[in-house]
């Protein structure tokens, strides 16, 4: 008999499920789900589009955001049908396919109808949104540890293209892979001779792709290029921002131990160790201590409410500022939501969180801002010990400025006191001092804010009046202690105390001492080889530099509400190599930028735009607009002016004052900010007071942990290329390297972009030159500065 | 294995409708995003969306609940949010005003003197109590995703009154709550994205306006040509000459598209902008009656800005209130200090386009991501609220003097009338004369909406 005869017989004959059910089910509806829509909405791929999941009888029934996909007995109400008929045009399955064959349909109606048989009980594994209960947020793929499969990249990469009927391309034009190469691994263009060296094997020093891939890793510019990834994450900054902007002139030490350890290639997990516990770590002598000590500047850069009268309210803020930075940047977790509940999607509780705080909690923060207008909290520094070759920023004062110093603190002491043992004395006697309320409040005021001052100067000099070298960090507090949980995160609504430890949903357990805040034990913990997110939210940092997509796109985000792995195998197998490799950044870059995936072209391919239009898959490479430094680099390199020193501390170390507020009244400081010929990392950056180029090129926020900055294309970013002064300087000092060149033209080409003009390029040039009216000389740098503003100039292909 | 050689393919690949027209306005790089026409007559041509970061306290401001004065004190019994916690009445007194006898609070003035004017909802809803996620939601629909923000969107629909003027303007936008992404063109094209004006360049302006300036510039950073303009206009040439080829050779590259729409524009940007940012050419009673020059006036400024633009033909102008509203303690200070600040200008803003005969057809909204509870927190604070909070618009079709939706007795939950985000983005579209659920965008093979697959328009507040 004819199947759906026999199904419209038993829907007439009533609602029993029999064996011909489960055989329907089987051989006419599982095959269409599994080839057609598990892609996207099962457990087994890890994706639920729309919040639909298709592989068990709970998850169809109960369907996704929009509703349910199949209601037994009910076509009109089934969500799944009218999909797969195309008969809501924003909801058309399979999507960007045609549609599925009538008999296809009719089968699926035909089950509908009669009941939905569906045997798919027992597969039931994860539901859509999991609760937030530590055994089910085990099985969550992000908390689960990495599994060793064997492979390699590409063979992980093409696999899934098979699967996807889709090809790798071919290789990269050598010149494109080349630029490629150096923007990612330097932030800085070849030079003409650089490009010779690899095309051409009779070039004195030629050399193979590999080697030179050896060389950038090797180049104290790699450091300058990664470490300003790492300083995204790690929100730095040289000001507060928020309410109360005040500089951090010391900022800059952090800033320089960052690009140091990328280039030495420190161990991540030490890396990270030093960063969040450096000062509870042996150090063999002062310069490793005063380098262990700078490290924790991580911890001390956030921004604070400095204006927060409440000591316990700022206390609590910090620590979770901190708290939220390490997880965010480590672990890609968003545990800090839980501080006034248990996390809404994540498998957070309360208690995971204020076990953590109780860690920061008995931690000191020492970020230096005294007491003034804006700011009601001192912050104090860390002293250096003394080390030979060290930088010192501050100014030293003369001895006698000194002594005054101290004498006026001492006298601004003795007015407190006068003051406070008068209004014991009236209050004693029961007089009535109201009308002098005035009087009283405003010395107060003036004795806290010209006090701040001053102590703030004294801290930054010896006895003798010597600037001492200063930095920001955490050290152990004196109290250490466990933080009590606090009720909707209301300090006036304490709970029971917390154990200092760890969210439980990650399956590593580590004791922490009783006399220490615990930080090293967050390192630690963080660092364990079983732990399932620190290896993988790196690696997966990693790839997103190199591929302008992480494996998960959401890469400051690994929880339920991120994004899942395009290829978490791959993920897997990076983040085990990896940790097998001691952890190398520089290694785990390499193991990358051999591949052929990497090599890959980036030329968009027809047949894979309406198919992957993301390139999820990776069957080409990306073009990539360059960040903003990297832009600022290659007009300082190709104009031959880039400085390549570093620059000896920082422009916001120089100034005088803490307010960045007034810096627009501050004589010392450029109106131009960009105008150094440092590489930018050495830019000052104050919160809300960006260089003009970064910010017009999507810089990190610095408030915030930034692993995937924006990409905008807007007018202001043209302003800035046509009319910046600092692009036209550049544009001049390339017009004067080029114009006694036998061909400018070329000459221009070669350094801009590394290759020749072809013949509509040259004759676009010439006309150009021709022309236009002006002197000669001024001419030729609007020429430059055409290149400058180019598209080619500010992508890597 | 074919290569993507020519525009026509890719135009072809994407799904026709508004969506091809944008991409090919995108690609007619030198008309940039010519007006078009609306689906329907519209009764709004433009908007200007006054955004109340933090979440104004609208049991405060805009929901009278004398149930909730009655109550002030009583433990508040709303589920499990409340455990324990104490109803807390109004901090400052409600009062009516106008002839509509609009219920108001007492904190806004002038403001109320408007109160014909205003269409305030008070049954707002949203779907997550944080800050930054409302806040994306507030402006895209998505608390998830990047998504094209409703300025983007109307850009998209509408395309711009002036080509020499970006058609979404935001000044001093906040850094945080996903900072650019709020203003955001995501897979909308490039062009639709909101030109944030402000940051470090508006301070410099103010200076000027207020002749304070000792060494005067250009009224925003880089918008003086460097170059006699006949120049520019060749270097112009030039550099779209190499982007082109760089097309040719290597296949359709929408971002390099992008990249030359984004030079002309700026080119046409250079001789409008430092006109219309310019307040000088203001006469003393408009300045006086915004407030400009009197002591903090940036907001001011920003209102009038706003109006300039308006009338200058930007389409979507969005404007951050001066300080955060998020007032978890110290309610009755901070909401005052709040009110002053914004008070006069919104309030010199509605009097100024009314005028000039503008308000009919600008949409004017004051909105913030969420509201506050009914019951204290801090003692005297209030915490987030999504469930119900009020927002009002004015002009624009809408009609003024009108309380629509209501939430239950304390202002806690929206139950009459409910209106979602998705609900009140169809409404303001439908005010421009897109239809929401047309105005689509295919992006990854799916026609993307503002609306998502959600959206009711609510007639009930036309005019």
């Amino acid at each position: 008999m004819n199947k759906q005869l026999l199904i419209l017989l038993l829907l007439t004959l009533g609602d029993f499920a029999t064996a011909e059910d489960a055989t329907f089910f089987e051989s006419k509806i599982r095959p269409v789900l599994a080839k057609h829509c598990y892609e996207c909405h099962s457990s087994e791929s890890g994706k639920s589009k729309g919040g639909l999941m298709l592989d068990t009888k709970q998850t169809i029934r109960a369907g996704g955001d929009t509703g349910p996909a199949v209601v037994p007995g009910d076509a009109a109400k089934s969500l799944l049908l009218s999909a797969i008929k195309h008969s809501d045009p924003d909801l058309e399955m399979p999507p960007k396919k045609p549609q599925l064959p009538k008999t296809v349909i009719t089968d699926f109606e035909m089950w509908i109808k009669s009941g939905a048989a569906d045997p798919r009980e027992s597969a039931v594994k994860v539901a859509k949104r999991l609760p937030v209960n530590v055994a089910a947020g085990r099985q969550f793929w992000s908390y689960q540890k990495p599994k060793q499969i064997a492979g390699e990249i590409d063979a992980f990469i093409e696999t899934k293209l098979k699967q996807n009927g889709l090809t790798p391309s071919p290789k990269a034009e050598p010149v494109a892979l080349l630029r490629r190469l150096y923007f990612d691994l330097i932030g800085l263009p070849p030079t003409p001779d650089e490009v010779a060296a690899f095309l051409n094997s009779s070039h004195a020093s030629n050399k193979t792709y590999e080697e030179i891939v050896e060389e950038l890793l090797k180049s104290p510019r790699f450091g300058e290029r990664w470490g300003r990834h790492w300083l995204d994450v790690a929100r730095f900054a040289e000001s507060n921002g928020r309410e109360s902007n005040l500089t951090f002139p010391h900022a800059w030490r952090y800033r320089d131990y960052v690009i140091d350890a990328v280039n030495a290639d420190v161990p991540f997990n030490r890396f990270i160790t030093e960063q969040i516990a450096g000062d509870l770590l042996p150090a063999k002598d002062d310069t490793e201590r005063a380098r262990l000590l700078i490290a924790t500047g991580l911890l001390a850069l956030g921004p604070k409410g400095l204006n927060e009268m409440s000591k316990a309210q700022f206390a609590a803020d910090v620590a979770d500022e901190q708290l939220d930075t390490v997880m965010r940047a480590v672990m890609a977790s968003s545990v800090a939501c839980a501080r006034c509940h248990d996390h809404k999607t994540e498998p957070f509780s309360q208690e995971d969180y204020y076990a953590m705080v109780g860690i920061f909690k008995s931690t000191q923060t020492l970020y230096g801002n005294w007491i003034d207008s804006e700011n009601n909290n001192h912050g104090h520094l860390i002293h250096l010990p003394k080390v030979n070759g060290q930088m010192i920023s501050g100014k030293s004062l003369p001895a006698n400025r000194v002594k005054q110093l101290r004498d006026d603190l001492a006298k601004l002491n003795a007015e407190e006191k006068a003051q406070n043992e008068y209004i014991a004395k009236a209050k004693a006697e029961g007089r009535d001092i109201s009308a002098e309320f005035n009087k009283i409040l405003t010395t107060a005021i003036r004795i806290l804010w010209s006090r701040g001052g001053i102590e703030g100067a004294l801290e930054a000099v010896d006895d003798q009046g010597h600037a001492v070298p200063l930095c920001m960090g955490v050290q152990d507090a004196q109290n250490i202690a466990d933080s009590p949980l606090y009720e909707r995160g209301e300090l006036s609504h304490p709970a029971q105390a917390v154990p200092r430890g760890f969210p439980r949903v990650i399956d590593v357990s580590r004791e922490i001492s009783k006399t220490q805040s615990g930080r090293l034990e967050l390192a630690q913990w963080l660092t364990s080889r079983e732990h399932p997110l620190t290896a993988r939210v790196m690696a997966n940092r990693v790839w997103r530099h190199l591929f302008g997509a992480g494996i998960v796109r959401t890469v400051d985000n690994f929880g339920f509400s991120g994004e899942r792995p395009s290829h978490p195998e791959l993920l897997d197998h990076l983040a085990i190599r990896f940790m097998d490799s001691g952890w190398s950044v520089k290694a785990l870059i390499k193991e990358i930028v051999m591949s052929k995936t990497y090599r890959q072209a980036s030329t968009r391919r027809a047949d894979v735009f309406d198919q992957d239009p993301d390139n999820r898959l990776l069957s080409h490479a990306n073009k990539r607009r360059l960040d903003a430094e990297v832009i600022r680099d290659a007009m300082l390199g190709v104009s031959g002016t880039l400085d390549i020193t570093r620059r000896a501390g920082s422009l916001v170390a120089e100034l005088d004052g803490q307010s960045v507020s007034l810096i627009g009244f501050n004589t010392k400081l450029p109106s131009d900010l960009d105008s150094s010929k440092h590489r930018s990392i050495y830019l000052p950056v104050m919160r809300d007071h960006l260089p003009d180029v970064l910010e017009q090129f999507d810089v990190a926020n610095p408030n915030l942990v930034t692993g995937d900055r924006d990409v905008t294309n807007v007018p202001l970013q043209a302003l800035y290329l046509m009319n910046g002064p600092f692009v036209q300087e550049q544009a001049a000092a390339l017009a004067k390297r080029i114009q006694s060149a036998p061909n400018r033209i070329q000459l221009a080409f070669e350094l801009c972009f590394n290759r020749l003009p072809d013949a509509q390029e040259t004759s676009l040039a010439e006309t150009f030159l021709r022309n236009s009216s002006g002197d000669e000389s001024k001419l030729l740098a609007a020429f430059c500065q055409s290149l400058l503003c180019s598209a080619e100039f500010r992508f890597a292909d | 294995m074919k290569m993507i050689h020519s525009r026509r393919d890719i135009l072809t690949s994407m799904s026709s409708g508004v969506g091809w027209l944008a991409f090919a306005a995108l690609a007619q790089a030198r008309s940039g995003l010519a007006a078009r026409e609306p689906h329907f007559a519209p009764r709004a041509k433009r908007v200007i969306f006054l955004t109340m970061r933090g979440g104004p306290s609208h049991v405060d401001l805009f929901d009278y609940k004398p149930e909730l004065i009655a109550r002030n004190g009583k433990t508040a019994s709303l589920g499990r949010d409340s455990s324990g916690a104490k109803l807390f009445g109004p901090v400052h007194p409600f009062a009516q005003f106008g002839e509509s006898g609009q219920w108001m609070t007492t904190l806004y003035p002038k403001l109320a003197k408007h109160a014909d004017e205003l269409c305030i909802i008070n049954s707002m809803h949203t779907d997550l109590p944080n800050h930054a996620q409302a806040f994306g939601q507030m402006h895209t629909g998505s608390f998830q995703f990047a998504r094209p923000s409703i300025g983007a969107w109307t850009l998209y629909g509408l395309g711009t009154e002036n080509e020499n003027l970006p058609g979404f303007i935001t000044l001093n936008p906040p850094a945080d709550n996903g900072g650019a992404q709020n203003n955001g063109s995501a897979f909308l094209p490039a062009i639709c994205q909101g030109t944030r004006i402000g940051g470090s360049q508006l301070p410099e302006l103010y200076a000027a306006l207020l002749k304070k300036d000792v060494a005067p510039g250009p009224p925003m950073k880089n918008i003086v040509s460097a170059v006699p303009r006949e120049l520019q206009r060749a270097q112009l040439d030039l550099i779209r000459g190499l982007n082109e080829r760089k097309m040719e050779r290597e296949g359709v590259q929408p971002e390099i598209e992008g990249a030359i729409a984004s030079f002309e524009l700026a080119f046409r940007m250079q001789s409008e902008i430092p006109d219309v940012l310019d307040l000088r050419s203001e006469p003393d009673h408009i300045l006086k009656l915004y407030g400009i020059g009197q002591g903090k006036d940036q907001f001011a400024r920003q209102c009038l800005l706003a109006r300039r633009m308006a009338e200058a033909g930007v389409r979507f102008i969005e404007i951050a209130s001066p300080g955060h509203w998020d007032h978890h303690n110290r309610l009755r200070e901070l909401l005052s200090t709040n009110c002053a600040a914004t008070d006069q200008p919104i309030a010199a803003l509605l009097t100024d386009l009314k005028a000039r005969g503008m308000l009919k057809d600008t949409l004017v909204v004051w909105a913030g991501e969420f509201g506050r509870t009914p019951y204290a927190q801090s003692g005297d604070g209030r915490d987030h609220n999504h469930k119900g909070y009020s927002i009002w618009m004015a002009g624009g079709g809408v009609k003024g003097g009108l309380r629509y939706g209501a939430t239950d007795e304390v202002g806690y939950k929206a139950e009459l009338n409910p209106m979602h985000i998705h609900d009140w983005h169809a409404t303001i579209l439908h005010l421009l004369g897109l239809d929401h659920t047309k105005l689509t965008f295919n992006y990854g093979g799916r026609n993307f909406r503002l609306t998502n697959v959600n959206g009711e328009v609510a007639k009930g507040i036309f005019a």
